[in-house]
């Protein structure tokens, strides 16, 4: 866990003015997008298995004679040549006409939109509690490393690390859905009747798997931040000066050691959302992740194709973001290094 | 002496690594016993569909009567020697990219890391879940797709390393008197980035249990072979926790999975923490 943040991407701060720095972060990013949107568009192409074998099974496919195959393939463009493909894709991209999806024809804009609030309300909900709970006792573990409670939160935060998904999901759907009958299973709302109350019900057990199977990582995380910045020499060095315990942990610890965190946690939410695609499976809650996982599994190209750049759009983002904010934390960023 | 001595001799694990190398022996022992299973063990019918737990079958019948006990044990050593020679596999790219990155030629180190960046950003389980729905499911190809995705961290980290031994005094010292390459890695570095890799590959085996679980849970696993993560798949298909069965049939193969994680990380954090004496001594 040691070596962590230095495998960090984007938190590294040229020794260069904050302008050059700002364009030079962009550039980088514009140049991310671009290889993403690049591998996004070749990716689902260079794989085996192509689109034809979505229309029905194969003796089917093989009825159809070649006219008739070739007039399916000109409708959804997969005829032409692939530059004229990529340049329509890229057309598509900036103009949020993403095609339709190949399974039940509805366009893709809509259907990510229809599911993109579910996904972000159920990784924004999880991320806040898991961040409130995963570095406040990530602090304390890091704090009391010795004692008898810091031993016990990182064994405890060690096996959540190691349950799966999954796995808690099925055993809280047992518990709280089948056994107690407390909570629902499955879903968003009731027989399709959209409540503030309905959807916070069904948000509970979606939200703690998420919190629980993410908090172990969060925890230590935070805690090798805080002994990195505990062994560090400026705080011997106040230490060594008489600064008070209390103040000392305030003012020379915990503002260095929560940076790196700050940063993975901007990260984690890009990426929760990729992640939630089992958690959607095991509850059937109708977010982007399933639809991701639909889109594969149909070799629906353009539905595909529109998730994944969401998908991506939301990491780099984030990790655009995680940048732009570092500076008002850490004012030795703001300088862009140069004194 | 036993392997087991000289590691408490050597404090290289700490008491929670040799409770991790415990568990992780005993998950191994159960799964070499299944290599010794004949073929058709979780495979073939041998029980009346959905049958409870009773004497020859501790933990009853799956709904094609398949015995859960066996298709355990089998799964164990499916998920185990994947998980090893991925880890094993992982660990080799990662130190060659990672060693070429740090102090191999400046037109090879920029391209590999800007390569590994760019993987970074692109979500692991959707890359996962692509290869396993248009690749296939056998195992060498789940083999070469984990390897393929998860170089880029290690690699990473082991640059780190490599750029922070380069730059301690003794192996400078070494190179300002002309030792060759191969003495300076061979003599010096290898002692620091050695002990490194250990972390890393304990890393990379946990994470490659846990996607193919999660590949097989998500019904991209292979159905011809019983494993952990299709034993769960089948639990979710027939909503097996509507009914009893839930605690003999979903119950044991995510504790196993569980059990296998927590065993390894248990013996990668103790390692981890042997490895920076800074901290040792600080309360």
């Amino acid at each position: 866990m040691t070596d962590v943040q230095e495998t960090l991407p984007g938190s590294t701060l040229g020794r260069r003015g904050s302008w050059s720095y700002f364009a030079g972060r962009g550039l980088e990013y514009a140049l991310v997008l671009a290889v993403a949107l690049t591998l996004n568009f070749a990716l689902p192409r260079a794989l085996p298995g192509g689109p034809m074998k979505l229309f029905g099974n194969p003796e089917a496919l093989a009825r159809l004679t070649a006219e008739e195959r070739a007039q399916i393939a000109s409708e959804y463009g997969f005829g032409q040549p692939l530059w004229q493909q990529f340049l329509d894709y890229l057309q598509g991209v900036f103009t949020l006409d993403l095609g339709t999806s190949l399974a039940d024809g509805r366009p893709v804009t809509e259907a990510i939109a229809t599911a993109l609030p579910w996904t972000l309300l159920l990784v924004g909900t999880s991320i806040v509690i898991t961040a409130l709970l995963g570095v406040s006792l990530g602090v304390l573990g890091g704090l009391r490393r010795r004692e008898g409670k810091g031993a016990g939160l990182l064994a405890g935060a060690i096996a959540l690390d190691s349950i799966p998904q999954f796995w808690l999901g099925m055993l809280l759907i047992v518990f709280f859905g089948v056994k107690l009958q407390v909570l629902p299973t499955f879903g968003v709302s009731d027989a399709g009747v959209v409540t503030i109350g309905g959807v916070a019900e069904h948000l509970i057990l979606p939200v703690v798997t998420l919190t629980v199977t993410g908090i172990g990582y969060l925890f230590m995380y935070t805690r090798s931040s805080l002994l990195a910045v505990l062994t560090s020499q400026p705080v011997e060095h106040a230490h060594a000066r008489g600064v008070p315990r209390g103040r000392l942990v305030r003012r020379h610890v915990l503002r260095p050691a929560l940076l790196p965190v700050h940063t993975i946690l901007m990260l984690d939410i890009g990426f929760l959302a990729a992640g939630s695609i089992v958690v959607e499976t095991v509850f059937a809650y109708p977010g982007l992740g399933r639809l991701t996982f639909d889109a594969i599994a149909a070799r629906d190209y353009p539905l595909m194709q529109g998730t994944f750049l969401v998908l991506t759009v939301m990491v780099v983002l984030m990790n655009a973001l995680a940048d732009l904010t570092y500076p008002l934390l850490d004012p030795r960023a703001r300088t862009g290094g140069s004194r | 002496m036993s392997t087991l001595a000289v590691a408490t001799r050597h404090r290289l694990l700490g008491t929670q690594g040799l409770v991790g190398a415990g568990l992780l022996a005993a998950i191994v022992a159960i799964a070499v016993y299944g290599v010794f299973l004949p073929d058709s063990a979780g495979r073939a019918r041998v029980a009346a569909p959905y049958a409870e737990p009773q004497s020859g079958l501790p933990l009853g019948s799956d709904d094609l009567g398949r015995n859960l006990l066996e298709q355990l044990i089998v799964g164990a050593g499916i998920s185990l020697s994947l998980a090893f020679i991925v880890a094993a596999l992982t660990t080799l790219i990662a130190a060659i990219v990672g060693g070429l990155a740090g102090i191999g030629p400046r037109g090879l180190s920029a391209p590999l890391m800007r390569g590994a960046d760019v993987m970074l950003v692109l979500p692991e389980l959707i890359l996962f879940i692509l290869a396993a729905a248009f690749l296939g499911q056998s195992f060498w190809t789940r083999v070469a797709i984990m390897a393929v995705i998860l170089w880029p961290v290690p690699s990473r980290l082991l640059r780190s390393a490599v750029l922070t031994s380069w730059s301690r005094g003794h192996l400078e010292v070494a190179r300002a008197m002309g030792a060759p390459l191969w003495w300076v890695l061979g003599r010096h570095a290898s002692y620091i980035i050695g002990p490194l890799l250990v972390p890393v590959f304990v890393r990379t085996a946990m994470r490659a249990i846990i996607y193919d679980a999660t590949l097989s849970f998500l019904g991209l696993g292979d159905p011809t072979t019983p494993s952990w993560g299709t034993t769960l798949y089948w639990v979710q298909v027939n909503g097996v926790f509507l009914s009893d069965a839930w605690l003999w049939w979903a119950v044991p193969p995510g504790a196993a999975i569980t059990l296998t994680v927590l065993a390894l990380a248990l013996i990668g954090t103790s390692v981890e923490d042997r490895l920076n004496p800074a901290l040792k001594d600080f309360s």
